[in-house]
């Protein structure tokens, strides 16, 4: 079976630009936060927003090589949710382009679920987003969604 | 006491340390250090001898790590994202502190392969404790972006200039022909040789790469990868630090999602990384501490008018602001962990005095460092306008 006869066309998705209040906005009701792919004007998939990019926000720098030295420990502390102080306004300044994980984990739409689910389990993700050919975001794939094909396909229901 | 007990003492204590000190805002790492100098043999005695025996390969293990996290930042798109302003500014401070420093400790009468250590040490800088200051006085603007750059990336250039000294160190002290040529001609062999293990098995293996396909799978192949490098590296007498930053940086141009590995490793290496610093100031010779006064001044500060003209200079060709050219210098001030890593090596490949009186030296200076340094950054980024008005 391929990956997108399964995974969930129907995608929401934000833009560079999208501010941190409105992304927060659009995912108040969720169960828990998802794995939100942003995309360009042209449907490109050019990152990923995930829960510990939320952290980043309590960070003064986004600093990508910074976390790459591996004794530049603070970076890599749990940081105190509980005890920043961050500015009112931060929902309006900061946007997604700030935030985001430009390190995607995505798979194409004419791949096996067997291949999507190693790819997920290699590094560690409960969802991905998946492209065509063109790197274009077609939808999203979760273990979840692999599981249940799998129910399906033995009868379970 | 066996060995698993010194451990077990070693880690527990450890954790302990890194308690204490967050509650008195000091890095972890120093927090290590000191709790490894009063386990140590001078005070408590709590390091069994096997132990500290072992800190050769335990240093090894950890530094084969770290030069394989710093390695990933030689890709593409680092480099695309770091800058003019900041690779000038990086790579002449780094080249300042080491020229200075050479040259100040043999005209002190220190011999050339001991100087030239210490001149490799002192390039390194402590982005963590750079990090805590900015955080700490919610330091923002150009000026800090641009010092944030450079300490993540000065390392980088540290451990490869540190890699290149200790060859010629090395080739210098133990080659009983004293020919130039052939001392020139064996450090390049042994630096070429690093590059070219790294970059094989860095090739060989992200191709095999393909058939691993989970997360337990992905960390044990890894970690047999870095110590295979670091392994063979010891085996034909090349550098451990080069080959293993040579294999990250051939897996992170190869590989797109090669951030698997880096990311993997992160989730054992900090228990290493404990082990190593508090062996670190286990092997304190506090003994030596009262002779080394001349030196200890000389080191300390020809490093860090080492960093300021370097800076200088490096601000100057890269047409940056006047603030970065002035404070830019002595913020980068602060000295720790990779700089205490580097000692280690050194004081296990010279056995003897000349290698206890390198570590012991810059363990010390660096606890200066880090007393003194937080002040000279703060003094950086008021006067360059970073901080907010209270």
């Amino acid at each position: 079976m391929q990956v997108k006869e399964i995974m969930h066309a129907r995608v929401i998705a934000v833009k560079r630009a999208t501010s941190l209040a409105q992304l927060l906005d659009l995912f108040k009701d969720f169960h828990s936060f998802p794995v939100i792919p942003v995309v360009d004007d042209s449907k490109l998939l050019i990152g990923v927003v995930h829960l510990c990019n939320l952290f980043d926000v309590f960070k003064p720098y986004h600093q990508d090589i910074l976390i790459r030295n591996p004794l530049s420990m603070l970076s890599r502390e749990p940081t105190d949710i509980f005890d920043i102080d961050i500015e009112e306004g931060i929902g309006n300044l900061v946007i997604v382009a700030d935030i985001m994980d430009k390190k995607i984990v995505k798979i194409n739409e004419d791949q096996s679920l067997k291949q999507a689910y190693d790819l997920m389990q290699l590094h560690g993700r409960g969802a991905i987003p998946v492209v065509d050919d063109q790197n274009k975001l077609g939808g999203i794939i979760s273990v979840f969604d692999i599981v249940m094909a799998i129910f399906k396909e033995k009868g379970i229901i | 006491m066996n060995i698993i007990l010194g451990i077990s003492l070693i880690l527990l204590f450890g954790l302990f340390s890194s308690k204490v000190a967050e509650k008195i805002k000091t890095p972890a790492i120093t927090a290590y250090l000191v709790i490894g100098i009063f386990l140590g043999p001078y005070l408590l005695n709590l390091v069994p001898d096997t132990v500290i025996k072992a800190s050769g390969l335990i240093s090894n293990f950890a530094l084969s790590l770290i030069a394989f996290s710093i390695g990933q930042n030689f890709s593409r798109q680092v480099f695309k994202q770091i800058g003019k302003q900041v690779l000038w500014i990086s790579v002449l401070a780094a080249f300042g502190a080491w020229f200075l420093v050479v040259i100040g400790l043999m005209v002190l009468g220190l011999p050339l392969y001991v100087s030239l250590m210490f001149g490799a040490i002192a390039t390194a800088t402590a982005p963590a404790a750079l990090i805590m200051i900015v955080r700490q006085y919610k330091a923002k603007g150009r000026f800090t972006e641009i010092l944030m750059g450079v300490v993540a990336i000065d390392d980088a250039w540290g451990l490869i200039v540190f890699s290149i000294c200790l060859a010629f160190a090395r080739k210098i002290h133990f080659n009983q022909t004293s020919s130039a040529s052939i001392v020139v001609f064996k450090s390049l062999f042994e630096i070429g040789g690093s590059f070219l293990l790294g970059g094989v098995i860095g090739a060989v293996f992200s191709v095999l790469s393909r058939h691993i396909r989970n997360q337990r799978d992905l960390l044990i192949y890894t970690l047999g990868l870095i110590f295979l490098t670091a392994g063979l590296a010891l085996h034909f007498h090349m550098s451990v630090l080069l080959s293993c930053m040579f294999l990250a940086a051939v897996i992170v141009n190869m590989n797109g999602q090669s951030f698997k590995y880096f990311e993997i490793v992160q989730t054992i290496d900090w228990p290493i990384y404990l082990l190593f610093f508090v062996l670190a100031g286990a092997n304190l010779e506090i003994n030596l501490l009262a002779q080394l006064g001349k030196i200890g001044i000389f080191y300390f500060l020809l490093r860090v008018i080492g960093k300021y003209f370097g800076t200088y200079v490096g601000a100057i060709i890269s047409r940056a602001d006047n603030d970065v050219k002035r404070y830019l210098g002595i913020a980068q001030m602060p000295q720790a962990g990779v700089a205490l890593g580097m000692a280690l090596i050194a004081k296990s490949e010279f056995s003897g005095t000349m290698g206890s009186m390198i570590f012991t030296t810059v363990a010390a200076t660096t606890i200066f460092y880090e007393i003194i340094g937080p002040y000279f950054v703060k003094i950086a980024l008021q006067r360059s306008n970073q901080l907010p008005i209270s």
